[in-house]
């Protein structure tokens, strides 16, 4: 049987998509369930085994929620922002590979639904996009609480988005390429992988993970004791909903990238000729452990000033991010050839 | 059909354009703005320029709109209107004076170099066949038209001078 085209395409943006967004939902649920083991409670389990149907739940309720608008606020806006939060994050999975190539009834099909030359750049053009969804959220509410949120979420991802740049880029150097396929594909076996190569970078990518997140320890958008919500505090219903949506897509997306740009990607540790849901098995674990990681640390550790925050992001990220781009540039040059 | 979408996406940008103008709040002029560069975008991709689409997305769209919208919040310029224009009057000071002759000198230098380093403009037999070849935009960027590139870095560095000096005599007139 020939199947067209077109229908691979189709199956491939719904698996990956919907992928990408039950593991939001499910994320909704980790957030509670291992926050509860860290201290010593239950947690959800009341709606299906072990609480796993508790994200449909959430989803019913938020639906079925009724939704305020505030007074003063600019409708178009307010109602536009969750969508350009959402949006982007959900859209830069597009060029994540989360395989090498498939091989189904004698056929090859590349896991990634788009393989684009520029993968890189795009995905790094529209993770960027995701501020203007905070920044008009914000903005649109006509709430000062919003309005504060909103102007530190969009100043933070400003200042963290150059260190994540700039460490993508001392990768990107080093392979040569922007294509996430051919970085993952050069890190074919174990010692290979990029955080051997660029252990700098690897850590401050994780860190900055965090950041551009707006995720705990560095959640100053929605620092509850001083911003009551931060940008979203006006939000109700499924546009709140959207919004958490969006930020749990965006942890995700990150995740898999830092899986693909540092460990390798699909690729199996001394077993290099895995068969390909293997190596699928194994960049989902990789990713896994980066989102348990974004868990473990929120439910650990204490919130930073937010001048500590910047402090970090300006004098410390930023010139070790250049500081390793400027020595992988020089052994490039001087070193390997 | 990508002739149905080049026009179409035309269409989109120069509505947006004219939004950015005709627009009353500022807010409306930026997302005006913003939808004019993705229209802009979508036609590169059109042109098989991809590396120039992402970037123009990633510079304009992710950047430099961002800080638009910083200032126009910051400032909360919802119902300016009129305190946009700029005093005709001459600057007076001689410092000012030489740094406007400095800017002038660097724009005509910067342009006189692109003029001139761009003179054979494309290789013989048309244009490359990899339009969008990553390592080709460099070596064209640094290699044969590194001098007007500096030029260019260099003008927007008076450029934003110059805008400092304008918004400082500016505040120190509405002190007085």
């Amino acid at each position: 049987m020939d199947v067209p085209q077109p229908l691979i395409w189709i199956a491939k943006i719904v698996v990956i998509f919907g992928g990408l967004v039950g593991t939001a939902a499910l994320m909704s649920l980790a957030e509670r369930k291992v926050s509860a083991w860290m201290q010593y409670r239950i947690g959800p389990n009341r709606v299906g085994p072990f609480g796993l149907l508790q994200p449909l739940a959430d989803g019913i309720k938020f639906i079925f929620k009724e939704e305020l608008i505030p007074a003063g606020a600019n409708k178009f806006m307010f109602r536009l922002a969750p969508a350009l939060s959402a949006a982007p994050a959900m859209l830069t999975m597009a060029v994540i590979p989360i395989g090498g190539t498939a091989v189904i009834a004698g056929r090859e099909i590349p896991l990634s639904i788009a393989d684009v030359d520029i993968g890189v750049l795009f995905l790094l053009a529209f993770s960027g996009l995701s501020i203007y969804g905070v920044i008009l959220g914000g903005w649109a509410s006509n709430s000062k609480y919003s309005l504060l949120g909103g102007l530190r979420a969009s100043a933070q991802m400003i200042s963290y988005e150059l260190t994540l740049i700039l460490t993508i880029l001392a990768v990107v150097a080093l392979e040569g390429t922007l294509n996430l396929r051919a970085i993952s594909e050069n890190q074919a076996s174990i010692g290979q992988w990029n955080i051997w190569t660029q252990p700098l970078a690897f850590v401050l990518f994780t860190i900055t993970m965090f950041a551009e997140t707006n995720r705990h320890p560095f959640d100053f958008a929605e620092c509850e004791p001083e911003l009551v919500g931060g940008f979203h505090t006006e939000y109700s219903a499924m546009r709140f909903a959207l919004y958490f949506l969006g930020e749990y897509c965006a942890m995700t997306v990150l995740s898999c990238l830092n899986a693909t740009l540092f460990l390798g990607g699909p690729s199996v540790p001394f077993w290099p000729e895995a068969p390909w849901f293997i190596g699928v098995a194994a960049f989902c674990l990789k990713a896994g452990f980066f989102l348990f990681l974004f868990l473990w640390v929120r439910w650990s550790l204490p919130r930073m000033r937010f001048d500590q925050l910047m402090r970090l992001g300006w004098k410390v990220f930023l010139p070790l991010a250049l500081a390793n781009l400027l020595v992988t540039g020089a052994f490039i040059s001087f070193g390997a050839h | 059909m990508s002739e149905f979408l080049f026009y179409l996406l035309s269409v989109i940008a120069l509505v947006g354009g004219l939004g950015v103008i005709f627009s009353k709040s500022p807010m409306g002029s930026v997302l005006s703005l913003l939808l004019s560069f993705f229209a802009l975008a979508v036609v590169y991709l059109l042109a098989g320029f991809a590396f120039m689409a992402a970037v123009q997305i990633l510079v304009y769209a992710g950047a430099i709109m961002v800080l638009f919208l910083f200032v126009i919040m910051l400032l909360n310029l919802g119902g300016m209107g009129t305190r946009f224009e700029l005093s005709a009057a001459p600057l007076s000071s001689s410092r000012a004076k030489l740094a406007a002759v400095v800017a002038a000198g660097v724009g005509l230098a910067g342009l006189i170099a692109a003029q001139r380093a761009s003179l054979p403009a494309l290789p013989e037999g048309g244009a490359p066949e990899r339009i969008d070849d990553i390592q080709q935009i460099a070596i064209a960027l640094f290699g044969r038209y590194s001098l007007p590139f500096q030029a260019v870095s260099l003008l927007l560095l008076v450029t934003m001078v110059a805008v400092l000096v304008l918004a400082k005599r500016r505040g120190k007139e509405s002190a007085q």
